[in-house]
């Protein structure tokens, strides 16, 4: 296990949503509760190549440890080996590369090319062949691409301006060239008798210029016959509408251009088509380089994120089981670090089940969601924010109650809701599965919620499943034979006197006196509570709270 | 007589300290892309580089909505366009310079310099802000850029230096005082006087429509209704011409008619050319040309 060097984070920000992977294990509510988006956001590729390659990616699975621990591995070699300058930088130059995935499709199926596809290939050639880029690939595996770059570059080189440009130059096609000076040579011939036409007219007209196509000639200008260079397509009191009547010189030198134009056309086509079918045959490998370039992008990601958040390599384990120091739920730890709050890494050593008991706003769902963070960041081969952790690839990902009540438009109540979810859940699932339960059955009486609990933490365990469940309920590990943990404990909170504080100074107190770590309990060990002292704390009437402790 | 319409519309616009123009018409069919052809073949005359985008689509050989034959801008060596890749033709072939990062109906927007004498079709962003990047692009490569409008589309002057050809035709309107009103109500849209900052004023943030100036107008406001510029007033013709006369309509920066045009033909109505020259020139106090008979108009003259 190799621990990463620490950089500097940068401002807190929100990440984009970002589509998982097909094959994602993690439910919609889970993804929610666990910050997977956040997760997505902070890996998310800037360019088009490695957004394609996002969506080819898979998510790691049972039976995809071999495959997981290489590409941990992996990233965590760039993340070591390279500084982050150089990986931004890297990112960056990736990034900005053009796609021409869509242009290679296109003279895979036989298309002929346009000059914008032409212009796209040939800058993405050219790119390829940046330093920066050259550098990133000698280190890299994608040993191909540099060989291919040089091939793209030299087939389209004529057609690069020096202004970045493309142009279906004539060094590509010396019958081109010729049809060209042909053609600007029909060009002038024409201009000159048109022209000499014109000039003509606009003499009879009064006027500097006659222009192209139709023009107006003013009766109060027309003095005697018009001359037979003016054809009248409309008469009206006061003027006619006119055109150009070309005389046979012109209609010859205008035939001569037009045959002069189709020509050009035909051999800038020839080219372009000779162009096409050349990069269709390099399509399978300038496939395979795009696909290449975009997946380096996405490790390069991953590599700047452990670099950032100073993440640890994990031992893949290949058991329902979990163990970790010292880690850290990074969605939750910068929405704490906004409002001036630090977050306390947790550590953990779970095999199956277990339940996790604690003070109110003590950190029992913030525990649960930095196990889930950290399975979904080794689903996704990056490495986890820890300074050491060891992890299964799982199946499926689950968050039931707590954050993830959704009443289904009134129809049902909360624990309707979570009943109906259970039954989902239990019905579908196969395979190795991380369960994440927030509080389940709060909202019953506390004598059947406790039964239920029970009873589905013995069912998890005969199937296979892991993970934690957050309850106030005593005595539960023992009657479903689980691990207990416990959230470290508040120390005593003073009374607050007789004014209620603000919410920002109640909450910064409360946090100061609270010890977040979570610790392995004895069996039969009774969970923490101190909901009189936090109400007190949080503002509630002093009345009230005497007279609640006077009942307990 | 005037020596060629193109030629005396730049030499107004740069009179104004303008290095661009934008030609908008009050209708379809306006002829505001014959007079857009007419200023790219000036340009060319006088050996000026220059820069063509549109909003929206136009230039097509056909217009798109009604099919009516339309003129495809005919360019030579200098021309850099701003259009569609999708509309480039396949000949001549054009240089592809570079992306605008800009998207248009008909797909992304790329620049593209003419190397071979050809007809053209220009399709630009419909928003604008777009237009106003593409038009930022082609001015930091070419000397002068033209601007071919669209009906309806004034918004896309906002925040511009450009010169402004106002075009209007017979093909809009059934009757010349239709058109003339038309014409009268986009100059003194995009004519607004500044506002005087001497005098109370109600500063209208965003746009202003129809209804509430018919408020402001019912309540008998007396104030400068300020905005910030001729765009952000949504109602035109008559509606704009009969609230203007009981408002004191007034913005914060000015922007720059300064000629109108005439199309007399389309649509199958006629009228007289030199009448219908004459007639805007009177109402919108610009000159006014007539691209079709080389004329000009101008207020006051007989």
């Amino acid at each position: 296990m190799c621990t990463l060097k620490r950089w500097p984070r940068p401002a807190p920000r929100e990440h984009a949503a970002v589509s998982a992977p097909a094959n994602a294990p993690w439910t919609a509510g889970a993804a929610e509760a666990i910050g997977v988006n956040w997760l997505l956001g902070a890996i998310a590729p800037h360019g088009m190549l490695g957004r394609r390659a996002r969506t080819r990616e898979r998510a790691f699975r049972r039976g995809d440890e071999a495959a997981a621990r290489r590409q941990l591995a992996g990233v965590e070699r760039v993340a070591r080996e390279r500084d982050a300058a150089w990986l931004e930088a890297s990112r960056a130059r990736l990034a900005a590369l053009t796609d021409p995935l869509e242009p290679l499709a296109r003279a895979r199926s036989g298309g002929v090319l346009s000059d914008s596809d032409l212009f796209e290939l040939s800058s993405f050639a050219e790119a390829l062949t940046e330093a920066g880029i050259q550098s990133l690939l000698a280190s890299s595996e994608h040993t191909f691409v540099p060989a291919l770059a040089t091939e793209l570059q030299r087939l389209l080189a004529p057609g690069r301006t020096s202004a970045g440009g493309f142009y279906l130059d004539d060094a590509f096609d010396e019958e081109l060239a010729r049809a060209r000076v042909q053609s600007a040579r029909c060009e002038a011939a024409y201009d000159a008798a048109r022209s000499h036409l014109a000039q003509r007219v606009a003499h009879y007209a009064g006027v500097e210029h006659v222009r192209e196509g139709e023009f107006v000639l003013l009766r109060e200008r027309v003095v005697g016959p018009l001359p037979a260079e003016i054809r009248v397509l409309r008469e009206a009191p006061t003027y006619l509408l006119c055109e150009l009547a070309l005389d046979e010189d012109s209609q010859a030198a205008l035939a001569a251009r037009e045959d002069a134009l189709e020509r050009v056309a035909e051999r800038e086509e020839a080219v372009r088509l000779r162009l096409s079918l050349a990069i269709a045959e390099m399509g399978p490998v300038l496939e395979a380089a795009c696909n290449a370039l975009g997946e380096l992008e996405l490790h390069i990601a991953r590599a700047l994120f452990a670099q950032r958040y100073g993440c640890v390599v994990p031992e893949v384990l290949e058991a329902s089981s979990a163990r970790f120091e010292a880690a850290r739920c990074l969605p939750l730890a910068e929405t704490l670090e906004r409002h001036g709050r630090a977050y306390t890494p947790i550590s953990l050593e779970l095999t199956g089940m277990g339940i996790v008991t604690g003070p109110n706003m003590g950190g029992k769902t913030a525990a649960l969601r930095t196990l889930g963070f950290l399975t979904a960041c080794v689903a996704l081969g990056v490495p986890v924010p820890a300074d050491s952790a060891a992890l299964p690839l799982v199946d499926e990902i689950a968050w039931l109650g707590g954050a993830n009540e959704t009443p289904q438009d009134g129809l049902l109540s909360s624990f309707g809701a979570e009943i109906v979810e259970l039954r989902e859940l239990l019905s579908h699932r196969a395979g190795r599965a991380l369960l994440l339960i927030d509080e389940f059955a709060r909202t019953t009486s506390p004598r059947e919620g406790r039964a239920l609990l029970v009873a589905l933490l013995e069912c998890l365990s005969e199937r296979d499943a892991f993970g934690l469940a957050a309850t106030h309920l005593a005595g539960l590990s023992r009657e479903a034979r689980v691990a207990h943990y416990a959230i470290g404990g508040r120390g005593v909170l003073a009374s607050r006197g007789a004014t209620p504080l603000p919410l920002e100074t109640a909450l910064a107190r409360i946090a100061q006196e609270m010890d977040y770590r979570l610790v392995q309990l004895p069996e039969g060990a009774a969970p923490a509570s101190d909901a009189l002292a936090l109400a007190d704390a949080l503002g509630l009437d002093t009345a009230l709270v005497a007279r609640a402790r006077e009942i307990l | 007589m005037v020596h060629g319409v193109g030629e005396a519309l730049l030499a107004r616009a740069r009179a104004a300290g303008c290095v661009s123009i934008a030609v908008i018409g009050t209708s379809k069919n306006a002829g505001k892309s014959v007079v857009t052809a007419e200023l790219c073949e000036a340009l060319r005359r006088a050996q000026v580089p220059f820069g063509l985008c549109s909003i929206g689509r136009d230039g097509e050989a056909t217009d798109a909505i009604d099919r009516a034959p339309k003129p495809r801008f005919y360019l030579r060596s200098g021309a850099l366009i701003a259009t569609a890749a999708t509309l480039l033709p396949r000949s001549p072939a054009l240089e592809i310079v570079g992306h605008t990062g800009e998207t248009s109906a008909l797909g992304p927007i790329v620049l593209g310099a003419v190397r071979a004498p050809g007809y053209f079709e220009i399709a630009g962003p419909p928003q604008a802000d777009a237009l106003r990047r593409v038009a930022r692009l082609l001015g930091a490569r070419t000397p002068f850029v033209l601007i071919d409008g669209a009906v309806d589309r004034i918004a896309a002057l906002r925040d511009g230096s450009d010169a402004n050809v106002v075009a209007v035709g017979a093909a809009g309107a059934p009757a010349i005082g239709r058109a003339l009103d038309d014409v009268a109500a986009l100059v003194g849209r995009l004519g607004l006087q500044p506002a005087d900052p001497e005098r109370e004023a109600v500063r209208v943030a965003g746009a202003l429509g129809a209804v509430a100036a018919a408020e402001f107008a019912r309540a008998g406001e007396r104030r400068q209704i300020v905005v910030r510029d001729g765009t952000r007033l949504t109602f035109g013709g008559r509606t704009f011409l009969e609230l203007a006369a009981r408002l004191d309509l007034r913005c914060e920066r000015r922007l720059r008619p300064i000629a109108c045009t005439v199309a007399p033909s389309g649509g199958g109505r006629f009228f007289e050319p030199l009448t219908f020259a004459r007639a805007v020139a009177q109402r919108t106090g610009l000159p006014t040309y007539d691209v079709y008979a080389q004329t000009l108009a101008e207020a006051g003259a007989a």
